[in-house]
């Protein structure tokens, strides 16, 4: 493919914004990372993995990500595939109700999941006076509250980006697998699932992204249990600790990124065309 | 290309995101709309701007009974800069920000004051100074601006949910049972718990290793260490808690979802919890600052806003009827018993305290 060189000039302006305003700081903060008192040193690296409470930390951030990350998908799939067969009516109302979520601010979401999930809230009410339990259970200010905050929080995104991919999905490749004898299910494994696959995995690296660095919802609803994003945020802003917050920063961005190549790998094994 | 595209996505949404986590730092104009209309902003020639950097509760009080009533009487127009006590100090600190008066609370004021981020102050040009609790007058030094306003830490209980009364520090330990809120170490009421604890251990000294060892026994009792009041209250309308140490002034919240609830100032003495005013170094207005903070501790100000129930007043002169006085820190005799931490040495060992309080208790 040929591009005239006066077209790439378009490009410009965003990159030259992009350059100033993302890559500069992010190369800065990287760099600052690796010197400490003017010598160049991976101390401040050691010191996190060596701890056996950062550690911890990292673990439960990378399991609430990776719990809400599948939840997502297993609950956003059917609900994209459902949407993208509806009536362009239907459509469109069922594409605003699912968007719904993300116009709210994430304060007054986790206020209002902290009615619904607390010891008197709706759901422990309901169990406790239909006599299901005797004694409420504790949901409220555990990973549990965080995940289904962050769910709440990041299906809208999957959704959508699975729906772009269905709504392109051409039909008659399933109609020609189903005259050929497939059963619907072996043409939804053969066929459907396969061409799907990329909205799949861009949306759950949205919401992996997004769980990994969310940071109101884990604060309000994640009681005791810290996650990296509450841990960085007390280093910058109550201990002015900017150099530790720097460490935690360039932690979470490397973990992105192997998340994103592990996803990638995973993708093209299952659909080695897309 | 593909993968290349998802990647910058990602990482993209990663800055995104992590800006998003501080989303009302943007300064806002609380004054403008409001008075530019003024007619005496014409005849006595362009206002001086004075930016005055603060909380941003109650704001439309503020605007109402404090800056109005000073933009008129000094041909001034006060812009408004809203943000937490970290934010707003960060941004004093990086120099981006031409900020002539700046509320912060004490433990922040402190920092500023080490990095030499203040004016210091020239009391004359204060007079009002003379009539406020000695408590407030320089809680951080002579040379540097008075505390506006002082309130209390104590505990607020729900009689229902716990056995007999609450009356010391102490009853914590024993009264209460899993339905505690702790105020998060980094919330400006954690160094007066981890005081509390000390003084609980035994001993007048303050003993650290004490301090904890008696956190870690109330840990299990802990709910949750909360870093926003808003997270208590909501907490203590939902029965979620039973109570915990909090501040006076959001005690009518509490009053307003549980009619019953109790406040207490323990026996050991409740904490003062301080609000400072000061100039910022490298002010244009200092003394046009210098009148503002005046005006801030005047009788008229004091008064409305204790009334209001926005501050609790230092203002000597400022009188309160018994009703208008509930949720307000009110009172020499109150004053005076008042238990103040010294803030250079909260600031020296809080890394410390954050630290050992993330590994030993949970926080």
């Amino acid at each position: 493919m040929r591009m005239n060189k006066r077209v790439l000039l378009l490009l410009l302006p965003g990159l030259l914004f992009l350059a100033a305003f993302m890559l500069v700081p992010i190369t800065l903060t990287i760099a600052s990372t690796f010197v400490q008192d003017g010598k160049l040193t991976l101390e401040g690296y050691l010191y996190f993995f060596r701890d056996g409470y950062f550690n911890r930390i990292l673990l439960t951030t990378l399991r609430v990500s990776v719990v809400t990350t599948l939840v997502c998908m297993v609950l956003g799939y059917p609900a994209a595939y459902y949407i993208s067969r509806a009536s362009a009516r239907k459509k469109s109302l069922l594409l605003a109700l699912s968007i719904f979520p993300l116009l709210t601010s994430p304060v007054v979401r986790s206020f209002s999941w902290m009615i619904i999930l607390g010891k008197k809230g709706l759901i422990n009410s309901f169990l406790v006076n239909t006599g299901l339990i005797a004694k409420p259970l504790d949901i409220l200010y555990t990973p549990t509250a965080m995940m289904i905050g962050l769910v709440h929080l990041f299906l809208p995104l999957i959704i959508i980006t699975l729906l772009g991919v269905m709504e392109n999905l051409d039909h008659e490749l399933v109609r020609a697998a189903r005259s050929l004898g497939a059963s619907p299910f072996a043409a939804f494994r053969k066929i459907t699932f396969p061409l799907t696959v990329p909205g799949l995995i861009i949306g759950g690296i949205l919401v992996f992204v997004g769980s990994l660095t969310a940071y109101t919802t884990p604060a309000l609803l994640g009681g005791k249990e810290r996650v990296v994003s509450t841990f960085l945020y007390q280093n910058a802003m109550t201990l002015n600790d900017w150099q530790a917050a720097s460490v935690i920063a360039v932690i979470m961005i490397v973990i992105t990124f192997v998340v994103v190549g592990l996803m990638n790998a995973w993708a093209n094994r299952l659909n080695p065309k897309g | 290309m593909n993968k290349l595209m998802t990647t910058g996505l990602a990482l993209a949404l990663t800055s995104l995101l992590a800006a998003c986590g501080n989303n009302n730092t943007a300064a806002t104009n609380g004054a403008g709309t409001d008075n530019a209309a003024t007619p005496e902003a014409t005849s006595a020639g362009a206002p001086t701007e004075l930016v005055v950097s603060t909380w941003g509760f109650s704001e439309d009080f503020f605007k109402e009974a404090v800056y109005a009533p000073f933009e008129k009487e000094h041909n001034v127009k006060i812009v408004v800069e809203i943000g937490n006590n970290a934010e707003r100090l960060n941004k004093i600190r990086q120099g981006s920000s031409d900020v002539d008066v700046v509320y912060l609370s004490d433990y922040y004021a402190q920092q500023a004051i080490n990095e030499g981020l203040f004016e210091t102050i020239d009391r004359s040009n204060i007079p009002n100074i003379d009539k406020i609790y000695d408590i407030a007058k320089a809680p951080l030094g002579e040379e540097y601006g008075p505390a506006y306003t002082v309130g209390r830490l104590g505990i607020a209980y729900n009689p229902a949910l716990v056995d007999g009364e609450v009356g010391s520090w102490a009853d914590m330990w024993s009264k209460f049972d899993k339905n505690l809120a702790l105020p998060a170490i980094t919330a400006t009421a954690g160094p007066m718990i981890v005081d509390a604890a000390s003084l609980v251990s035994g001993g007048t000294e303050f003993n650290e290793d004490g301090a904890f060892t008696k956190l870690k026994e109330l840990d299990s009792n802990v709910v949750k260490y909360y870093s926003q009041t808003s997270e208590y209250v909501n907490m203590f309308g939902q029965e979620e808690i039973a109570g915990g140490p909090i501040m006076e002034m959001y005690f009518k919240d509490l009053q307003a979802a549980v009619p019953d609830a109790k406040f207490v100032a323990p026996s050991e003495g409740a904490y003062a919890v301080m609000n400072t005013v000061n100039v910022v170094k490298g002010s244009d207005n200092k003394e046009l600052a210098e009148e503002f903070i005046n005006w801030q501790l005047s009788q008229e100000v004091q008064e409305k806003s204790a009334k209001a129930k926005v501050d609790s007043p230092v203002n000597t002169e400022v009188v309160l009827t018994d009703e208008e006085a509930v949720g307000v820190t009110y009172g020499a005799e109150v004053i005076s018993k008042l238990r103040k931490l010294d803030m250079s040495f909260v600031n020296e060992h809080i890394s410390v305290w954050t630290d050992r309080f993330n590994r030993e208790i949970g926080g």
